[in-house]
């Protein structure tokens, strides 16, 4: 068993690969920046159209996060990758294709869309009704409101749950492999198909991303739990 | 596209709903499995002395770790080392309770801080001993507080349940997918596959939701949403 598990854990190997797995890490931290570019847009437009007086668009905007936040990631993104683009294609009678990572990024995007308008609108709503009704009395439009006194305000109040989503974005970016985005588990898969030593390649990666991610809530836990202040 | 249903869903509802209860019987037996190991690791980090040295590194790689890489983790590598789970369905079931004792266990160790300290004190010179006070006082208490979000985790492992199809467990995503691969047409299938999977995962949180509603009237705790 001692063997075995010295067996287990073997950084000459990941040393030997060293190339194959970065290129693999940089393909995850670009779908990672993309898909949190688009999760944060979406999540903003779709948090603030939750909280509009007009029922048709905060319905609407209820049902879109409601959709992504609990539809399973990697069926969204077999939809988008397999389905999407032949609705388009139907839809404007040319041939639509995705990339691979093109589809990673519009499905981890919307998907955590779904989740952040979530943390959008707490935060808005967590600001004083009576600040809204002040701004209203001088003849402020909403969205001048919106823009210079509520939004300053909440996004400070966000910014603690937002990281925290982040960092579960960041752990879901290991499933764009499935649809066979050559990040760094397809890589691992390679290799360990290549190498024949499934055991030390998969627990070296399990090992650096617990690594990893405990780096990087370590290095955002001050905006974690205080956010701005 | 009535047409591609009836041929391609309906025709196949039968490996769809086998694939439906390979889902369920997974998550089920996952759920449980991640809430003993949840409350056992939530029990040594808190009561544990020394031991806690081995719980707190447990829970932070449960909870660091993507399931992803967990689930690829427990199925190539487990049986080589400690020569267990020897199926899949096992591999797949170990890995969703890994991840989840990990969240489990900081939810339930976030009930057991809410509680007043004085409370135990009481129970201490009432005389009862410490498995008393923990089941008779303390876990009762916890349970209310920390079910909503126990609850939710649930709807977390049905999600993240969809990825076990990957190491050949036929659930119910694994069947979609080969009728896709048999057909080449994936617009009906998947569209009602991602359905199904967001009513089971919608009813999932909406009875989280209801729980702690109904909580919060009956017994006025401030739980965990």
């Amino acid at each position: 068993m001692f063997a075995v598990l010295q067996g287990a854990f073997d950084p000459a190997l990941f040393w030997e690969y060293r190339v194959t797995l970065l290129t693999g890490l940089l393909q995850n931290l670009s779908i990672f920046a993309e898909s949190a570019a688009v999760a944060i847009i979406l999540a903003f437009i779709v948090g603030i159209a939750r909280l509009s007086p007009r029922r048709a668009l905060s319905w609407t905007a209820t049902a879109y996060a409601e959709f992504f936040r609990n539809t399973p990631e990697y069926v969204l993104l077999v939809w988008i990758y397999f389905v999407l683009p032949l609705l388009l294609t139907k839809l404007v009678g040319m041939q639509v294709k995705f990339s691979p990572h093109l589809a990673a990024v519009i499905g981890l995007g919307v998907a955590y869309s779904g989740f952040m308008s979530e943390t959008v609108r707490a935060g808005l709503r967590s600001i004083p009704g009576g600040q809204t009704e002040a701004a209203q009395s001088l003849g402020l439009s909403s969205l001048t409101i919106l823009r210079r006194i509520t939004l300053p305000q909440g996004i400070r109040r966000m910014l603690p749950e937002v990281i925290n989503q982040l960092v579960s974005l960041f752990k879901a970016t290991t499933i764009v492999s499935l649809i066979s985005v050559q990040d760094i588990m397809y890589q691992v898969s390679m290799i360990s198909v290549a190498e024949m030593r499934p055991v030390p390649l998969y627990t070296g990666a399990a090992l650096i991303y617990c690594v990893v991610i405990i780096a990087l809530q370590a290095l955002t836990q001050r905006w974690r739990t205080r956010g701005w202040a | 596209m009535i047409e591609n249903f009836n041929r391609y869903v309906l025709a196949n509802v039968e490996p769809l709903l086998g694939g439906l209860w390979v889902t369920l019987y997974v998550c089920f037996w996952s759920f449980l499995l991640a809430l003993i190991l949840g409350l056992v690791a939530c029990l040594i980090r808190l009561r544990g002395g020394f031991l806690r040295y081995l719980a707190i590194p447990y829970i932070e790689f449960c909870r660091a770790t993507p399931i992803f890489v967990q689930l690829l983790w427990v199925n190539y590598v487990w049986p080589e080392i400690f020569g267990f789970p020897q199926t899949v369905t096992g591999a797949g079931i170990i890995a969703l309770a890994l991840q989840s004792s990990g969240y489990l266990a900081e939810t339930f160790r976030s009930g057991f801080d809410g509680l007043p300290k004085g409370q135990r004190e009481a129970a201490a010179a009432v005389g009862m001993s410490r498995w008393r006070v923990l089941y008779r006082i303390e876990l009762p208490q916890v349970a209310l507080v920390a079910m909503p979000l126990v609850i939710n985790q649930l709807a977390v492992i049905v999600k993240s349940s969809t990825l076990v199809s990957v190491i050949a467990i036929s659930d119910l995503m694994y069947q979609g997918l080969k009728i896709v691969n048999q057909w080449y047409e994936p617009i009906e299938v998947l569209t009602a596959i991602a359905l199904a999977y967001f009513l089971l995962i919608f009813s999932i949180s909406r009875v989280a939701n209801a729980v702690y509603v109904h909580f919060q009237a009956k017994f006025g705790i401030a739980g965990y949403r």
